[in-house]
This record gives structure tokens, C-alpha cells and sequence, in this order.
């Protein structure tokens, strides 16, 4: 098949991608926070919440500690930018796009992990004492989950012979029986727990309290307020959004579009969406079901995931 | 067909190595009955996808049997002795539970370098669970040295049963019937003699901890 290297029509939906991933950013936490208060017994805010906190929060003067130097002023464009970065080179929609030559899984986790570490630095730049407890927490988390993240990427670019997602996925497109094979599963379940942990879900942080003693991205972003709250919000919300398509399009690829056929992308965006609904309803029952791991104890989960991953790797050795 | 069958053995024998990890993971008796509990079951089942893919009929009854004494009635058992000791949690085990997890991982994969042999002579299409069955029963051989509780060695034990039984139905398709019931029937008088010595235990000493008994006692 005759293909420029520069096709528009895939640039142009290589953006729409990154511009449709941005807007249901927000909504994907308005449900997951929906849904958790409805198993709560409560009525929760509606879906669209997050859209409105957006809206008032860039409508504010942005409030600047004395001591804060230019890191602080930097980090929310480098955190928003990083991950707006990563959602353009994920498979969204999809699967062979022009940027698919830099989809590298391996990329995709440093780029998100640059976003953490310069969050991190913001925390501690005013000097408060709650964002240097966070960002020193957010440290110890992202080290010890590197190991485990690194793992779970290896089993699947063993399984796929390559660490490019477009790769990824469409080898298993190609191979359905390999997605139920115990790598594949082990190397799920490794993901979904670093997911967690990178996320700053329950397990790991609780996502919907001020509580001093236990936040971790919330003591980080503490000392932001207006436009750069904002951006680091939305940020953390594309993260999820990232990390579930991620989960949920490298394991269970059907549906991804293999053309820019219009019928292809309107079937990609409905089983997207599906996807997304499925996934956030996994992490709402788990916010439920779950109480916050002590964090002492985050490291025998972390653990675990790497277990896992470790097994994942062994099994795909083993079965070829 | 026979692709299926091998994808199926592994994902039950890593079911099962998984439900064994757990022990490692988590803290509490009653979480360890249930993980053994849920051991049994995949482990029955299992039996029983092989006695269908292998077409032995014989090999449904052992995978009943299997339910019915180690995923019923066992645990029941081991819930009563446990409320009677009031085992709630696992003490500090001589091993952290971060360390232990990275250990039984490491366990694992000596457990493929040691299989392979094993794989390399069996020609069944079950064979790449192998190396699984054995790596529990290192993960169960390691719990039985790294937890305090008299208990959990307990589980431990059964645990390191179960694969030896799911060994024997990878690399064999089970053993004759025969041997099996007899199998089955030793492993229940074990347990009720380690249930005496464990009550025995807890009269003398009122604790099961095992650390304690190295201290004399007067």
C-alpha cells in the first residue's frame, strides 16, 4: 500500500484524537466520582462537575507564593504539556497513525513521569510544609513503581517482539487467543496496580480528600491556584484517561479502527467510549470496595505487581 | 484444540501458583482459608478441563473429590480450629512481606530453570504449567519456614499438597485412581494429626505462635 509520509488526513485525526482524549478527560472523572458516590448511598455531582470546576478555576487570578521561583511557574505547562504529548502518540482511535514511529511504550511512561517529577518539584519550590511531605511521598511511590512498570512492558513487548504500541496492538489484534494467554492476564493485573499507584487512586492515595496526614498528589498541588490549578488538574485527568486506554486498548485492542475509514472511527469511538465506561466502573467499585493502604504497605503492593509482572514475563518465555 | 489446552493448563496452574502468593500477601487466617479454599477450587477445575481434554473419565471423580475434601471441607475445618485459637493475625513473619513477595518471584523462576529438564522430556501439551506446580511448591515450602503461626505452616503444608497434585496432573494426567484416594486420605490424616498437635500446642503453651517455642518452659 502506496502511503506519504506526511498523510494530513492522519495528522489531522491524530489531533482530533488528542483534542477528543482532552475533552472526555473531565467527564471520565465526573462518572468514576458519580458512580462512587451513587454505591455510597449519595446523590454525587453530576457527570459534567469537572467541566464546571475548569471553567471557575480558569476564571481566577492565580494566587503566587513569595518564595516560589520560576519552577513554580513552569511545572503546570510541563505537566499539561507532557501529557498532552502522550495522549497524541497513544492509540485512541487509531492504531497506525503518523506519530505511531515515536509510540514507544517505553516513551509514553517517561514522558508521564517527567509531568510527576516536575509536579513533585513544584510541591517542594514555595517551601510549605505539606507540599515537600507530598512531593517526597510522590517520589517514593514513582521509584519504588518503576521496577513494576518496566516488567509489565517488558512481557508485553516480549509477547509482541516490539515495544511500539501500534505494534503491540496490533498483534494482538492479529492473534485473538493471545489475549486470554496467562502473560497477557498476569501483565493486566501488573498494569492495572501501577495504573493505580501512578494515578493516585485509592489504594494508593485517596483522590477526594484534603486529609494532611494522608494526601499525596493533593499536598503536591496545594500551593496552586486559578489558571495553573486548573492545568494541573486536567492533567492528572488525561493521565487517567491515558493510562486506561492504555489498559484498555493494548489488551483488548478490538474495535480500534485500522483505517481512517469514517465508519471504522465511528465504531472505534463507541467500543473507546464503551472501554472507558467499563474501566471507570472498575476503579469506582474498587474505590468502593477498597479502604487506603497504609504507607508502609504500598510497597507490598508495588510489590506484588512486580510478582506479577515477573510471572507475566516467565509465562510468555514459557508458552512460545 | 490442543492449543487450547495448553493456554487453559497454564492459566490454571498460574491461577493456582497466584492463589499460593497470596498468603504471602496478605495477613489474616481467615484470608489464608479462603486463598487455600480458591486454591482448591481452580485446582479441581483444572483437573477436570484435563480429564476432558485428555478424554480420562477417571480424572472427574479425582477433580470431585478434590472439591469436596480440600475446597469444602477442609477449609471448614481449618475455620473452626482458627476461631478456637482466636488466630486472628499473622505476627511479623521472619520475613518481610515486601521481601517475601520479591523472594517467591525469584522462587518462580528458579523454578523454570529447574523444570526445564522436566519440560524438555514430557511431550503432553500441559507441560509449560510444570514449572508453575513447582515454583508453589517452593512459594508454599517458603511459607512454611518465613510465617510464625503454627497455622499458617499448617496451610502451608496443604498448600505444598495441592502442588504436588497439580504436578502429578500436568506431567501424568493424574495418577491411577487408586493411588490417588490414597493420597487424598493421608493428606486428611495429616491434617488431623497437625490439628491435634496444633491443639496440643496451644494447651501447653496458650499461644501458636512457633517463635515461642523455642523458650523453655517451666
Amino acid at each position: 500500500m502506496e502511503k506519504p509520509l506526511f498523510d494530513v488526513v492522519g495528522i489531522a485525526v491524530e489531533i482530533g484524537q488528542a483534542l477528543l482524549a482532552l475533552a472526555l478527560a473531565p467527564a471520565l472523572v465526573g462518572f468514576i466520582r458519580w458512580m462512587k458516590a451513587r454505591m455510597q448511598n449519595r446523590r454525587g455531582a453530576p457527570v459534567w462537575q469537572p467541566y464546571a470546576e475548569l471553567r471557575k478555576l480558569f476564571g481566577k487570578d492565580i494566587l503566587v507564593s513569595q518564595n516560589a521561583s520560576w519552577v513554580f511557574h513552569v511545572a503546570p505547562y510541563v505537566v499539561f504539556g507532557s501529557t498532552v504529548v502522550v495522549s497524541l502518540i497513544v492509540p485512541i482511535l487509531v492504531t497506525p497513525l503518523p506519530f505511531n514511529a515515536v509510540a514507544d511504550l517505553f516513551a509514553v511512561v517517561y514522558l508521564l513521569l517527567l509531568g510527576t517529577v516536575f509536579l513533585a518539584l513544584a510541591g517542594l519550590d514555595p517551601g510549605s510544609a505539606f507540599g515537600g511531605m507530598g512531593s517526597s511521598r510522590e517520589m517514593t511511590i514513582a521509584a519504588i513503581s518503576e521496577p513494576a512498570i518496566a516488567l509489565a512492558i517488558l512481557s508485553l513487548a516480549l509477547a509482541a517482539g516490539s515495544t511500539n504500541l501500534g505494534e503491540i496492538a496490533a498483534r494482538t489484534i492479529a492473534r485473538p487467543s493471545s489475549a486470554l494467554s496467562p502473560g497477557h492476564i498476569l501483565a493486566f493485573v501488573a498494569l492495572f496496580i501501577v495504573m493505580l499507584a501512578e494515578t493516585g487512586r485509592l489504594p494508593v492515595d485517596n483522590p477526594a480528600t484534603h486529609l494532611e496526614l494522608t494526601m499525596i498528589h493533593e499536598a503536591m498541588i496545594l500551593e496552586y491556584s486559578g489558571p495553573y490549578l486548573a492545568l494541573v488538574e486536567w492533567a492528572s485527568w488525561l493521565k487517567l484517561l491515558v493510562f486506561l486506554m492504555l489498559a484498555g486498548n493494548l489488551f483488548v485492542p478490538w474495535g480500534l479502527a485500522t483505517s481512517l475509514a469514517p465508519a471504522a472511527l465511528a465504531i472505534a469511538f463507541a467500543t473507546t467510549v464503551a472501554k472507558l465506561v467499563v474501566l471507570a466502573a472498575a476503579v469506582a467499585v474498587l474505590e468502593t470496595r477498597v479502604a487506603k493502604l497504609r504507607l508502609f504497605r504500598v510497597p507490598e503492593l508495588l510489590a506484588v505487581s512486580f510478582v506479577l509482572g515477573l510471572l507475566a514475563v516467565a509465562s510468555s518465555f514459557s508458552v512460545r | 484444540m490442543q492449543g487450547v489446552f495448553a493456554q487453559v493448563a497454564v492459566l490454571g496452574s498460574s491461577g493456582v501458583l497466584l492463589c499460593g502468593i497470596i498468603l504471602l500477601w496478605r495477613r489474616g487466617v481467615a484470608a489464608y482459608i479462603t486463598a487455600f479454599a480458591w486454591q482448591s477450587t481452580v485446582l479441581a477445575a483444572l483437573t477436570a478441563a484435563v480429564g476432558y481434554f485428555g478424554a480420562d473419565p477417571q480424572l472427574y471423580v479425582v477433580a470431585a473429590l478434590l472439591f469436596g475434601i480440600k475446597a469444602v471441607a477442609m477449609p471448614r475445618l481449618l475455620r473452626r480450629v482458627a476461631r478456637r485459637f482466636a488466630a486472628g493475625r499473622e505476627p511479623d513473619p521472619y520475613v518481610n512481606t515486601a521481601t517475601s513477595l520479591v523472594v517467591s518471584g525469584l522462587l518462580v523462576l528458579l523454578a523454570y530453570a529447574a523444570a526445564r529438564p522436566l519440560e524438555a522430556i514430557a511431550d503432553v501439551p500441559t507441560r509449560a504449567g510444570m514449572p508453575l506446580a513447582m515454583g508453589l511448591m517452593f512459594v508454599s515450602l517458603f511459607v512454611i519456614i518465613s510465617r510464625k503461626m503454627a497455622i499458617t505452616q499448617v496451610i502451608g503444608f496443604l498448600m505444598l499438597e495441592n502442588a504436588i497434585a497439580l504436578l502429578a496432573v500436568l506431567g501424568t494426567y493424574g495418577v491411577p485412581l487408586i493411588v490417588e484416594l490414597g493420597v487424598f486420605l493421608d493428606a486428611l490424616m495429616g491434617f488431623l494429626v497437625m490439628q491435634i498437635f496444633l491443639y496440643d500446642i496451644h494447651d501447653t503453651f496458650s499461644t501458636v505462635d512457633v517463635d515461642v517455642l523455642t523458650r523453655l518452659k517451666h
